[in-house]
């Protein structure tokens, strides 16, 4: 039972990093209808620039996060402008070939940059636990779940309720209509994708404190953030939320009951499985 | 024109099918690799370029044609030809339960489908102990290159004139208006369901037996070599580049795309896949319709096709 | 006269809206039944339940006599069923000749014939409205006006029983609107029972045999054209209430 306990506070907790992951990949899908197959090597170069904020200027992982976040923002801004911009208006497959594509030079870049070494992000702090009652909460994974829901709630809140944040969701429903009240379309595109791209960001600087970084973990990130979204559904921003914690949850029982080979096939499974029965997701309309 | 154009065809075929007899060894191994590559990209061509599904996991059925030979061989000892067939018979009974309800989604999704399952099939065929788990399988070792070689080429001969028969026959009819109208086919009478369901299962077991010969030829496979998911960014990018829906583009696309990284990977040798990314980029962008549509328009427009492919799709 | 399609109580709702109310009419062999009625009445809505595009709520859908239940849309167009849409559906990428030859390849007839038989009856078809001239053009390179007659000749293509037509007069000119009259009629005098959908009152009413009016997806209205126009119900429900 203990065990049990445990497990799913494991499940808990790497479900909120789950959100975070896919949170930049649900945002930029839902608003912009860009479907970023590059999106988990965004994560992974996020994860090393944390790794060299922290090896080189030893600043603290989650402290560094603005940082981080401000890089990969320029980042993406400057990819979305530069270069998703002129396949916008093009068919959706254009959009993920040209995104399959972008994943290879990145992890390849990665690769020549930092070579194929696997890297941590070990403040000292991180190998503590805090014990509750019976269960034992992992420090860097009870830090970087509350900065995941920190960012996941924020950024909720900031889609709703502040003027940027209307005028991205105006934008994704009438490009029109934005164009009218004044807004400059191709900035607002590359801003939102640059807020998206700074969430990856974040995300890879939490996950380099709970796992190994090398520059091949891209594919792996991106697959398992599409579960997640498409798991949550799209049409809500909170979504990732419900996706990530399901994912967490499940994965971790599947850990302990089938075998830790598997939850991989768990996850995916259901993946294909929501695609097929209820493609709007846990939180969407029934289909 | 026609005469020309088939004479021109079995020339190139003819010279391909000398190339064991004064090509270098290198020149050999690396037509194998081409030429695999090539059946691949044709393989992609009927369920991505004429049926317009784009299907992101057709290194799925690559990987099961490399395990159906390789444990038909190793645990079985079954012949070769039976491996094929075993791959083969994997490959099409995936396409089919794995591919009814999958192609109900449309565009994307089906792309994010196929990508996920491909990332499965590692993890599952990892706990798969008559496969050998993540320590994979030794073949037994046959040194005949030009052996494959030939075999290669056949099999890229056969995918080519299917390909062509689709361009004639009821059936590719059927799957090109599922491409440009899905709804409107299906109530002009065409079952769309079946007919691209038979369109994945096709292209899978190109694939799969691509998957089978490269095995055999390599004789070594594990979970990661088998199911090598950049193979899909590959075979995309070579149908792609080359000319979806059309019955020669993959081919050039792959040929052409392989002797390029081919050349530079000897000058640089970790830039052959760097390469592919750089390609797919700039290939979307400037030419989205691949090598065929830029040779005809380009006559006509010169550098200005490149502006026009951009101007029509930015924001 | 026989019937060749029975609607039978058919309902169709759309999370809570009910788009289609209860509906019973027959379509006659040989006729052209004319259905109008003002925007939103659910005319396109029971085009799609008979072609079998969307399944309806409740009700049943007689062909020849046989029940449409569970059949798919592409089994109803192989039993006879053609339709045109209103939102032309051509396929783009292919030339006009080809855009029909589907319907040729894959309609009643479809299964035995080979390409060039099918190119050689999409002529056939393409000369019967008219678009003799067009043939090797790409699909999506043709005017308004010239789309319709494609999706005319795609539907005929196939070889219908029954065709249904989802609008075809939208949009056109004058002497447009005759020629399309002729061609109905053409393809009811070879046989086709044909149900029109139409807004232009004028023409319809000159081109159908019997007149069907829907509103608010209800029938209020059903026989000869005529008297049709003239019920007071009809009148209301394009004009509104008279307040007295």
């Amino acid at each position: 039972m203990d065990l049990l306990g445990q497990i799913l506070i494991n499940g808990i907790l790497l479900g909120g990093l789950y959100a975070v992951m896919a949170l930049g990949l649900a945002l930029v899908w839902g608003v912009l209808n860009i479907v970023n197959l590059a999106h988990g090597a965004f994560i992974m170069l996020g994860a090393y620039v944390s790794w060299y904020l922290y090896t080189y200027a030893s600043i603290d992982p989650f402290l560094g996060l603005p940082i981080t976040a401000v890089v990969m923002f320029a980042v993406g801004y400057a990819v979305q402008r530069g270069l998703l911009n002129l396949i916008i208006r093009a068919p959706m497959f254009n959009t993920l070939l040209i995104t399959f594509g972008l994943e290879v030079v990145l992890t390849y870049l990665a690769q020549l940059a930092f070579s194929a070494d696997f890297r941590t992000i070990n403040p000292a702090y991180a190998g503590n636990s805090i014990a509750l009652g019976p269960v034992v909460l992992p420090v860097a994974r009870l830090l970087a779940f509350g900065v995941a829901i920190v960012l996941t709630v924020g950024m909720w809140l900031f889609l709703l309720h502040t003027r940027l944040g209307r005028a991205i969701r105006a934008t994704a429903q009438n490009l029109v209509a934005a164009r009218l009240y004044g807004v400059e379309p191709r900035h607002l595109y590359a801003m939102t994708f640059g807020i998206g791209i700074a969430l990856a960001g974040m995300a890879g600087g939490l996950y380099g404190t709970v796992s190994q970084i090398n520059p091949y973990i891209g594919a792996a990130l991106t697959a398992k953030s599409f579960a997640i979204s498409i798991i949550g559904g799209l049409d809500n921003p909170l979504g990732v939320i419900v996706g990530g914690l399901f994912l967490g949850i499940l994965e971790s029982l599947t850990a302990l009951y089938v075998g830790s080979t598997y939850a991989d096939v768990a996850s995916f499974g259901v993946l294909v499985l929501v695609l097929i029965v209820r493609p709007n997701g846990l939180l969407g309309k029934a289909a | 024109m026609k005469a020309l154009r088939i004479a021109l065809t079995l020339a190139a075929l003819a010279v391909l099918a000398a190339v064991p007899w004064f090509g270098s060894d290198v020149l050999i191994q690396f037509g194998i690799n081409a030429l695999l590559l090539a059946v691949l990209a044709q393989g992609w061509n009927i369920i991505g370029g004429y049926t317009g599904y784009a299907s992101f996991g057709n290194s799925v059925f690559y990987g099961l044609g490399s395990y159906g030979v390789a444990i038909a061989m190793v645990q079985w000892q079954l012949p070769f030809g039976v491996g094929l067939v075993f791959g083969v018979a994997l490959a099409a009974a995936f396409a089919v339960l794995l591919g009814v309800p999958v192609l109900r989604l449309r565009g994307h999704y089906f792309a994010i489908a196929t990508l996920a399952l491909a990332q499965v099939m590692t993890a599952i065929v990892s706990n798969v102990k008559l496969a050998g788990r993540n320590i994979g399988l030794v073949l037994p070792p046959l040194n005949n290159d030009p052996l494959f070689y030939e075999l290669s080429l056949g099999l890229l001969v056969l995918a080519t004139l299917t390909i062509f028969w689709l361009t004639r026959s009821r059936f590719g009819f059927g799957l090109i208006a599922i491409r440009e109208n899905e709804e409107g086919a299906a109530v002009m009478g065409v079952n769309t369901t079946l007919y691209k369901t038979l369109a994945f299962a096709l292209s899978g077991i190109f694939s799969a037996l691509a998957g089978g010969i490269h095995a055999y030829w390599v004789t070594f496979i594990d979970p990661e070599s088998a199911f090598d998911i950049s193979l899909n960014v590959k075979m995309i990018i070579m149908a792609v580049f080359g000319g979806p829906g059309t019955i020669l583009g993959p081919v050039v696309g792959a040929f052409s795309l392989s002797a390029i990284s081919e050349f530079l990977s000897s000058e640089i040798t970790s830039l052959a896949g760097l390469f592919f990314g750089v390609v797919i980029v700039a290939a979307v962008v400037l030419m989205p319709r691949g090598l065929a549509d830029m040779l005809r328009r380009f006559r006509k427009m010169g550098w200005r096709y490149f502006a026009e492919n951009i101007r029509t799709h930015r924001l | 006269m026989t019937a060749i399609l029975e609607i039978q109580h058919v309902t169709r709702r759309f999370s809570g809206l009910v788009a289609v109310d209860d509906v019973n009419f027959i379509l006659q062999r040989g006729e052209i039944l004319g259905v109008i009625g003002p925007n939103g009445a659910g005319k396109t809505t029971l085009v799609s339940l008979i072609s079998g595009t969307l399944t309806p709520s409740s009700g049943d859908i007689l062909f020849e006599g046989r029940s449409l239940a569970g059949v798919h849309a592409y089994r109803r167009a192989r039993l006879g069923i053609g339709r045109t849409f209103q939102i032309m559906r051509p396929f783009p990428g292919l030339s006009v000749l080809d855009n029909v030859a589907v319907g040729a390849l894959f309609g009643r007839g479809g299964g035995q014939v080979q390409l060039a038989q099918a190119r050689e009856q999409a002529r056939a078809q393409l000369d019967f409205v008219g678009l003799g001239r067009n043939v090797d053009q790409r699909a999506d390179e043709l005017g308004s006006p010239s789309r319709k007659r494609l999706e005319l000749a795609k539907a005929l293509a196939m070889q219908p029983k029954v065709l249904l037509c989802d609008e075809v007069m939208a949009g056109l000119n004058l002497v447009e609107i005759e020629e399309v009259i002729a061609v109905i009629q053409k393809v009811r005098d070879a046989g086709i029972s044909v149900l029109v959908i139409e807004h232009v009152i004028k023409a319809i009413k000159s081109l159908s045999d019997r007149l069907l009016v829907l509103h608010h997806g209800e029938k209020i209205a059903d026989g000869e054209p005529g008297s049709v126009l003239a019920n007071q119900a009809v009148i209301e429900a394009y004009l509104g209430k008279r307040r007295t």
